[in-house]
């Protein structure tokens, strides 16, 4: 297989690879961050209140 | 290829397997927060019972159910879950005081919550399932089952009766039953 039949040249890709782990990081941040804010929401103002069981 | 070193990726993979640890670590933190500081536990009661001579059993048979003030001030609410109805059908309940609440099966698997709490708990045959708590609101609280037990499961629901303390008069024995309050 032709190693640039794609037409990127090896200092695009290299560009696009530096990049792409900061998109992916912000992506599963926010995802991760929007999961335990809606957690501790749950948490702290339905769960807690509810009182005492056991 | 010089752009990307190997070093990168495991810097970064290290750092968000650091965020993933932290996250955990708050979400286990505030889970042993509300059982240590706020009594908020998952009940567990190994009690064993055995559930087919349960209507002829001191505890549960049919005089036995319901809402029973005990000579210690213990206050206890007994119910039978049964396909497809719980026995009895409403309990009464003081707010703003420890209660008890204990569950036992003659048949299936069931499972309890009174809604607007945390009251929770499967009713396991063989088994007494078994709840501390102290309700904050007063009123009639829906208490459904929530573990599919048949085909009558949709219809398998009771009330818990909530009234204020003051307004929680037991009998000369004891008992206390909807039908008074």
């Amino acid at each position: 297989m032709p190693a640039d039949d794609d037409g990127l040249t090896q200092e695009a890709l290299e560009a696009a690879l530096k990049e792409t782990p900061r998109g992916a990081f912000a992506l599963a941040g926010l995802t991760v961050g929007l999961l335990m804010a809606a957690w501790l929401a749950m948490y702290l103002l339905v769960f807690l209140p509810r009182g005492s069981v056991g | 290829m010089t752009g990307v070193r190997e070093e990168d990726v495991v810097r970064s993979e290290l750092r968000w397997g650091l965020v993933t640890i932290a996250a955990v670590s708050v979400i286990m933190i505030a889970i042993i927060f509300a059982g240590v500081a706020m009594h908020i536990n998952p009940p567990s009661n190994i009690e064993r019972v055995n559930p087919q001579d349960l209507h002829l059993s001191a505890e549960f048979t049919e005089a036995n159910l319901g809402t029973r003030v005990e000579a210690n001030g213990q206050i206890t609410s007994r119910i039978v879950a049964t396909q497809f109805a719980f026995v009895p059908r409403c309990v009464v309940l003081p707010a703003d005081t420890p209660v008890t609440m204990r569950f036992s099966s003659p048949d299936v698997i069931h499972g309890i919550l009174v809604s607007g709490t945390n009251v929770n708990t499967m009713v396991v045959p063989g088994y007494v399932a078994q709840v501390h708590t102290v309700f904050r609101k007063t009123g009639d609280l829906l208490m459904p089952c929530h573990e599919f037990c048949g085909l009558g499961h949709s219809e398998m629901l009771a009330t818990v009766r909530v009234v204020p303390k003051a307004d929680f008069k037991p009998g000369p024995d004891g008992r206390v039953a909807c039908a008074n309050q």
